[in-house]
């Protein structure tokens, strides 16, 4: 028993939880009609001839006649091995349209994680620091406001401005420039600025009331009363504290603007990342494109969630792995 | 009741002991009669009107707008979606106003708690304006309608070059056509009038927050309740589930479903709300696990509590601080999802809400911006007012967190 116990059953966990999606997903893609075989119908009534055989036709070509429970096979095992057909619009197997749209995804993704996981919590432990002062009021209205301004809405406004008055930046995303350049970095400093102010408030605030918590603890007062400055106090003693509970809440709350907000971010700017392929096969009605990005986003939600689990328990020993 | 002064041995005990086995209280009351109306209602719109107004004026609108207050003059469709927000406002008012009327002296103590916090207060009286013009106001006002004449009418007191509008329903001022009272926020490149799709998109939202309380709230409960009490294999599986759904992208899932099914406002705030109740159904479990330990809860039990009665009034009100907090969160977030849909355009494209607003107008940007900002600020306020309440509730409706600040 213990902590390995625990891994592998959270492990497990995370694979069972992948099934089940995969299984919702199934589930809703065949209790719906198909868009491709009521196109051919469609298209089959339109050119006069008969949509009946038309869709025997389709259904057979998309080998939809088979029984249901051998189609569900053939999907659960072509989703686990990575076999997830042909996206139509991009004339590419999906997985390979998927990689192309995770290059310019981590591009903006990865600064932004970086960048919300470090200021966050320092800003809040510093509002903390310097509680119901004017710095603390105005971290806190930051926080709100980046919260509250829907990243979209922000997004737009900032293209405005610094897109078409300033012309500071590019109006739509350059694709060609190289990823390490300062062209690429100018481009994305505006949509990483959106997403990490949308993502920065609840972290801020979260640290900021745990932080808070600690301000009169009796380490806090130890430390002050051996002569430790402020600074060293908060950095060394407060923040550790304030991480852990963060830790438990960050990863999921992050993903959950990964997988909202970002899409949002990327039809704006115009970056053909992952958000914007699942968007583009939305609307030119590529199936195969939908569902290998719905089960791509779904997937990175599940082991992020996993990830943060295991990160909770190696840092807090305290945590006790009986009643899990 | 003619006669008030009862005295002791003239009360019928056996009538009052049959009363408290019923629990016939003054909101349920209300909450009954309001539904049988509205059941009223819906039956003569389901079966006079649905039915028979093709018919009776002799076109064919293949039953899609069928007025149910023909009758009176009032032209206007109730749908799916008026019905439920109608049913949610009844329990709004029966569950959550008239408690609060009821016990004036908790009223008075959280109020005066509430009236501290500014940004709160400002913030309730946002969302009471947005509600009330919302709710009566598309019953008065006419739907926005497209009319190119009128086409890029700037707001009052903005101007904008002759060349845009066609027909400048203000002053033309130094080839500039300037704001007047007649579109008084201005009007989209299709001529549509802003303030009446602000007023018309209020009300989306409001049912949008209504309608999806009451699912979350009813099912999480529901769900809370069951699985604590039931314990075992029942707990372990409904909890699991909320694993699942806390950490299943409701987004994506919205976009497949919207793929599959096409877009529409009620599909959105039924699926939205059928996977947003994890965290009302976690508190609940958790009190009523917590609750049940406690001295008070067994003393209730003892002297004949039914389990119902136990959680609708010991565990419900114990755990209502934790979900109103839960639900004032939750409440933006749809909201703000409602309008990045529209703004995808893959929402409800039939409706006149603040995303399709948004959407509109970005295209005139550069020389029409008002379009995307007056939507855009109304929805920045909005999600900003929930998040100042929520915050706000927390502090007020938690005497824990009362006591740790004033140590």
């Amino acid at each position: 028993m213990g902590m390995e116990w625990y891994i592998v059953r959270r492990v497990a966990w995370a694979a069972i939880v992948t099934f089940i999606i995969v299984t919702i997903t199934w589930g809703l893609m065949t209790a719906a009609p198909n868009p491709q075989v009521q196109a051919a119908v469609t298209q089959a009534a339109m050119d006069g001839e008969n949509p009946a055989a038309a869709e025997e036709r389709m259904e057979a070509q998309l080998q939809l006649d088979r029984p249901l429970h051998v189609r569900f096979m053939d999907y659960v095992v072509g989703v686990y091995t990575l076999e997830w057909g042909w996206s139509n619009t991009r004339n590419e197997p999906v997985t390979d349209a998927l990689v192309t749209a995770l290059y310019f995804t981590v591009q903006y993704s990865v600064p932004w994680t970086i960048l919300t996981v470090l200021i966050g919590p320092i800003v809040g432990v510093y509002s903390a620091a310097n509680q119901y002062s004017w710095r603390d009021h105005a971290a806190t209205g930051l926080a709100f406001f980046g919260y509250a301004i829907p990243n979209f809405f922000f997004g737009i406004i900032l293209l405005l401005i610094f897109g078409v008055q300033l012309e500071w930046i590019p109006i739509v995303y350059q694709t060609d420039v190289p990823v390490f350049s300062v062209q690429n970095v100018i481009q994305l400093t505006i949509p990483i600025f959106v997403l990490v102010t949308g993502s920065i408030g609840a972290i801020m605030r979260v640290s900021r009331n745990e932080a808070a918590e600690y301000a009169n603890a009796d380490f806090v007062k130890t430390a002050k009363a051996k002569g430790v400055s402020t600074y060293r106090i908060y950095a060394r003693h407060v923040i550790r504290p304030t991480m852990v509970p963060l830790s438990t809440t960050m990863v999921g709350y992050l993903l959950a603007i990964f997988t909202g907000s970002s899409l949002l971010v990327e039809v704006v700017f115009g970056i053909p990342g992952l958000g914007r392929t699942l968007y583009d096969a939305v609307v030119a009605q590529d199936t195969n494109l939908v569902l290998g990005s719905t089960l791509f986003f779904t997937f990175v939600a599940t082991i992020g969630n996993l990830l943060q689990d295991l990160v909770y328990t190696v840092l807090d020993p305290r945590i006790s792995f009986e009643d899990r | 009741m003619a006669t008030d002064r009862q005295s002791f041995d003239e009360i019928d005990w056996a009538q009052i002991d049959e009363e408290t086995e019923r629990e016939i209280s003054p909101n349920f009351i209300i909450v009954a009669v309001g539904t049988a109306l509205m059941g009223l209602v819906w039956a003569f719109d389901y079966f006079f009107v649905t039915g028979t107004y093709d018919a009776a004026i002799g076109m064919d609108f293949g039953n899609q707008y069928t007025p149910t207050f023909q009758f009176i003059g009032w032209g206007y469709d109730v749908t799916q979606l008026d019905w439920l927000f109608a049913f949610s406002l009844l329990l709004f008012g029966a569950y959550m106003i008239l408690p609060l009327y009821q016990n004036p002296r908790m009223t008075k103590y959280y109020w005066r708690d509430m009236k501290r916090n500014r940004p709160a207060m400002a913030s309730l009286g946002w969302l009471l304006f947005i509600f009330v013009i919302g709710v009566i106001g598309p019953a008065v006002i006419k739907a926005p309608t497209v009319d190119l004449m009128t086409k890029y009418q700037p707001p009052m007191f903005l101007e904008i070059n002759n060349i845009y509008p066609i027909n400048c329903a203000g002053d033309v001022v130094g080839g500039a056509c300037q704001g007047s009272l007649e579109h008084p926020l201005g009007t989209t490149g299709d001529g549509k009038d802003i303030f009446r799709i602000i007023v018309y998109g209020m009300q989306i939202s409001m049912k949008i927050g209504f309608i999806a309380t009451l699912f979350v709230v009813t099912i999480g409960s529901i769900v809370g309740t069951v699985a604590a009490y039931a314990g075992g294999l029942v707990d372990e599986v409904l909890m699991r589930w909320v694993d699942i759904q806390q950490s299943f992208p409701t987004f994506i899932l919205y976009l497949l479903i919207l793929y599959i099914y096409g877009a529409s406002l009620f599909l959105f705030i039924v699926l939205f709300s059928l996977f947003s109740w994890e965290g009302t159904a976690r508190y609940v479990r958790s009190n009523a696990l917590a609750k049940t330990e406690e001295e008070y809860i067994k003393a209730v039990q003892l002297s004949g509590a039914s389990t119902y009665r136990v959680i609708r009034s010991h565990i419900m009100p114990n755990s209502a601080s934790s979900i109103v907090t839960d639900i004032t969160l939750l409440i933006p977030s749809f909201i703000l999802f409602e309008a990045q849909f529209a703004f995808l355009g893959l929402g409800d494209s039939t409706i006149p809400s603040w995303g399709v607003l948004i959407a509109q107008g970005r295209s005139d940007l550069a020389f029409a911006p008002w379009i995307t900002l007056i939507p855009g600020l109304f929805l920045f306020f909005t999600i900003l007012a929930f998040n100042f309440l929520g915050d706000a509730l927390l502090d007020a409706l938690n005497p824990e967190a009362d006591a740790e600040a004033e140590k």
